[in-house]
């Protein structure tokens, strides 16, 4: 599984047990990466569950589920975006149906996808399609690697910190902290 | 009188503004719905129409849009399950089960082996019911005004069923985090057990009066070919991949409950079009008889509900999770991701309908407006659940 | 004062019955065809008006001149209104020279053939200008579609029509009911059987019933041609569909099944029951089967139809002539 992501420039892989979580395998890649990735994924037959975001104190993680028809497992791609510059390119040129789910994370979190072909608001009524009902306020934040499973880890980049328990910036609470369902 | 009269709305609103754009010069814009007969509910088609020919087609959601993503973020867990049985009012346990499969997967909550029988057995017929209702609306899409009350005759039944566990009748709220409200008793089981030997002797009924009807056969055979590699772009699940020869059902890829245990076959077609579509559908109703009329016989007593199941003001535990499960028109995710609070810090809800419609704009280009209302019907849609 | 000519009173009596009974029918099919309709599907139909909801197309078409008529912004006022009225008018003209009994006609003319044919062309001009004055763009694709099958639909009609004005050599009805007999084996269809079945095919489309009704598909085109009207501007739709259906279902009765001719029963009666038989037929087609798409439709009309008739046409020519030399 790791070697679909030789030298995307992946900054976190993990192994992950699906009877816990359902995905078998994670990845954090640099939003660069992110259509190479698309394009492997979809050579190796993969097929495109959904695209969502999850607002966190670092950031929106946005979310993309990947499955596959023949050998399911779900694999589960992760791009970290700044709450300033929420900008992603868009994988819609890779997989057609990333277009809608990107439109979605659009409306709800707004977060901007560069490249998708129809770039206008799906589900919320243009005029008032800038009014992003998922993002949370500032304190109602709840940091990423709370939440989202650590899983066994394959490969961490040194410069990557959302997953890392030791995280430098962590002050509070670290003695409690455990990885989030490991 | 028609001068004075404002007409700029006449110029069409935004989304049509917005796909008039790039529409050729002479070619005529055509908006079918929101208010539509075929589009069932409030689904609206912007079509680029030249003579009858579509040219290009859009979807435009969010008719029915009710944010149920952001309900989920200020509801606890227990009190958000009565909306998933208003995200698909034709599949409502399949959505019931997502939810609350994922949390129990979360919570790591032991289901007893009762409550996963009546789970299988109330979702399955509730298959029943749905892919009914696709059969008789998409008939009647297709001008054949009869068969829907055929459907809704032997749809009753099966609400007639429903209803006794669950207390309602379309938009059920039935499973709970651990179990389910309450059991089958013996009266639903009898009118069970009854309902399976009658369906049955319906169905070769509706293949000799409808299925094998020659208009029909001609409307629907060769419309709408949807190649397996476009159902891996759009993310197409359920009937619509496996009437495109995907052999792909979430109950055999990643077996949950009691499905394992079950003997059952899971059909595909290999003409991917809309004969494909609608074989995989008919057979599939058959195959839930047969996982019923197991799981009645495998079913052993006991509880419904694990001793200690959640209260409304359980904290959920921290993580995430992703369960599906199979629907009536594919595969039903739900992802979960908790920061141990009541409610759940995010919800995702993924409707194989939004997926399967998203197909609909690259299948309908350069088929007649008939034939895109027929490839649009054999998608089965069900509007809230695409807009959500 | 000169005494009115009888040939007038006979017409201008026979239009009021006409009139009259065209009305009526359209109450009477209503109520057949909802009842047919319910039946079919497992439900009893209307039911609460009335013994057995006989008076329920009644309240309906009260209901429905009681409307308020809605003309959509930017039509054609003339046109639009114009439209249902053309609709119906002409339906009653084709109703004079049909033969109900022997000498039971109102309008007794050696081309009666002729005259239904001709104003029957007429409906078609009807549609097309709902359609197109109506500023809907699903009433100018109905329009379309409906010209387009009207013009298909008249040519094997027409064709089969003629087959038979060979056999009896007229195209005065009475004359070719005359020539047919009491029994089922001397009535035209024996002889014409192809004829017949280009006919009612053909009077399908003719009226735009299902499974031929693309003018109107609403699952496709909401309502077609007349999707922009309410009231009585539909109810004259309406009416004229229904007495299109029993022009069309007559002609097949007086051209095929021996018109009046029957054992026992008087000319008239046998008549009425030919034509309702015919109606039914048509009823239950439409509530039996899905709808044709507009392409398949004319592909039935112009690859089978059309040379079926010009061939049936062609062999009854040559019989014909047979016969002569015989």
């Amino acid at each position: 599984m790791e070697a679909l992501f030789n030298g995307l420039g992946a900054l976190y892989l993990a192994k992950c047990d699906a009877a816990k979580t359902g995905q078998v395998f994670q990845a954090f890649l640099p939003p660069g990466s992110l259509v190479r990735a698309a394009e492997r994924l979809l050579q190796d037959k993969y097929f495109l569950e959904d695209i969502c975001a999850v607002d966190c104190v670092e950031g929106y993680v946005v979310v993309y589920h990947f499955d596959h028809f023949e050998a399911p497992g779900r694999l589960t791609l992760r791009v970290l975006v700044p709450h300033d510059a929420p900008t992603l390119p868009s994988i819609a040129s890779v997989f057609d149906g990333a277009e809608w789910h990107e439109r979605e994370t659009r409306d709800f979190h707004g977060v901007l996808f560069t490249g998708n072909p129809n770039f206008i608001p799906l589900l919320i009524d243009p005029e008032m399609a800038d009014c992003f009902p998922l993002r949370k306020e500032e304190k109602a934040r709840a940091k990423a690697k709370d939440m989202l499973e650590a899983g066994e880890v394959i490969f961490v980049s040194p410069a990557f910190t959302l997953m890392t328990p030791e995280a430098p910036t962590e002050v509070k609470e670290s003695s409690g902290d455990q990885p989030a369902t490991a | 009188m028609t001068t004075s009269q404002n007409n700029d709305h006449l110029a069409g609103d935004f989304y049509t503004q917005n796909f008039a754009k790039t529409a050729k010069d002479g070619n005529l814009i055509l908006n079918l719905g929101p208010q539509h007969p075929s589009t069932h509910g409030v689904l609206r088609v912007v079509v680029e129409l030249d003579g009858e020919y579509v040219m290009r087609a859009e979807p435009i959601l969010g008719y029915l849009h009710r944010m149920h993503e952001k309900m989920a973020e200020v509801k606890t867990a227990a009190q958000f399950i009565p909306n998933m049985g208003r995200v698909d009012y034709g599949h409502a346990l399949g959505w019931n089960w997502a939810f609350v499969g994922a949390v129990e997967k979360l919570a790591d909550i032991e289901v007893p082996e009762r409550a996963e029988y009546v789970r299988v057995i109330t979702c399955e017929l509730n298959r029943i019911a749905s892919h009914l209702l696709w059969w008789g609306a998409y008939l009647l899409d297709l001008g054949a005004f009869t068969p829907i009350m055929y459907a809704f005759d032997d749809r009753e039944k099966v609400l007639d069923i429903l209803q006794i566990p669950t207390g309602s009748r379309l938009t059920y709220s039935y499973f709970r985090i651990g179990g389910v409200a309450q059991d089958l008793n013996a009266d639903c089981i009898r009118l069970i057990r009854a309902f399976i030997p009658w369906f049955r002797s319906r169905l070769p009924m509706y293949k000799d009066l409808v299925s094998d009807n020659i208009i029909l056969r001609k409307r629907i055979e060769g419309i709408g070919v949807i190649e397996p590699d476009a159902c891996r772009r759009f993310g197409a699940t359920g009937p619509v991949a496996r009437g495109s020869g995907i052999n792909y059902d979430v109950r055999r890829a990643t077996p949950y409950s009691m499905y394992p245990k079950l003997d059952f076959v899971v059909p595909t077609s290999e003409l991917k079009d809309a004969r494909g579509r609608y074989d995989v559908r008919m057979i599939e109703m058959e195959q839930s008889l047969r996982i019923i009329e197991q799981a009645l016989d495998l079913m052993p007593e006991g509880e419904v509900l694990v001793k200690g199941a959640p209260k409304p003001s359980w904290k959920v535990p921290k993580g995430e999770a992703y369960f599906a499960v199979e629907g009536a028109r594919g595969k039903i995710g739900a992802y979960v991701v908790s920061d141990g609070g009541k409610n759940i810090y995010r919800t995702k809800l993924r409707a194989p309908g939004f997926c399967n419609l998203s197909l609909f704009a690259e299948v309908s280009k350069g088929t007649i407006l008939a034939d895109a209302v027929a490839i649009l019907g054999s998608l089965d849609l069900i509007i809230p659940e695409i807009d959500r | 004062m000169n005494a009115i000519p009888a040939e007038l009173l006979r017409i201008i009596i026979g239009l009021v019955a006409v009139a009259v009974s065209v009305g009526l029918i359209g109450l009477v099919m209503v109520w057949v065809e909802r009842k047919v309709a319910g039946h079919i599907q497992r439900r009893p139909g209307p039911f609460e008006v009335g013994p057995s909801g006989v008076l329920q197309p009644l309240c309906d078409a009260l209901k429905l001149v009681g409307k308020q008529l809605f003309m959509p912004n930017g039509a054609d006022p003339i046109l639009f209104w114009l439209a249902p009225v053309l609709s119906f008018l002409p339906v009653l003209l084709l109703f004079l020279p049909l033969p109900v009994g022997d000498g039971i006609q109102t309008l007794d003319v050696n081309l009666g053939l002729l005259l239904i044919l001709a104003f029957s062309g007429l409906a078609v001009l009807s549609v097309l200008l709902a359609g197109w004055a109506s500023n809907n763009k699903y009433g100018l694709l109905g329009a379309a579609r409906g010209v387009a099958q009207a013009v298909a639909y008249e040519i094997p009609l027409l064709l089969s029509v003629l087959a038979v004005a060979f056999v009896s050599g007229s195209l005065d009805l009475a004359q070719v009911v005359k020539l047919q007999g009491t029994w089922p084996w001397n009535w035209n269809i024996m002889t014409q059987p192809l004829a017949f079945l280009i006919y009612i095919v053909s009077a399908l489309g003719e009226t735009n019933r299902a499974p031929f009704d693309l003018p109107e598909a609403e699952s496709e085109l909401t309502a077609g041609f007349h999707t922009e009207y309410s009231g009585m501007g539909f109810g004259l739709f309406f009416l004229a569909e229904y007495a299109n259906m029993v022009v069309v279902c007559s002609v097949a009765t007086a051209l095929f099944l021996g018109g009046w001719h029957g054992p026992v029963l008087p000319g008239p009666v046998w008549f009425v029951l030919k034509v309702s038989a015919l109606m039914l037929l048509m009823v239950f087609a439409r509530w039996t089967y899905p709808r044709v798409r507009f392409d398949q439709l004319l592909v039935i009309n112009w690859k089978w139809l059309l040379p079926l008739a010009v061939a049936n046409l062609l062999l009854t020519a040559f019989f014909v002539k047979l016969a002569q030399f015989a």
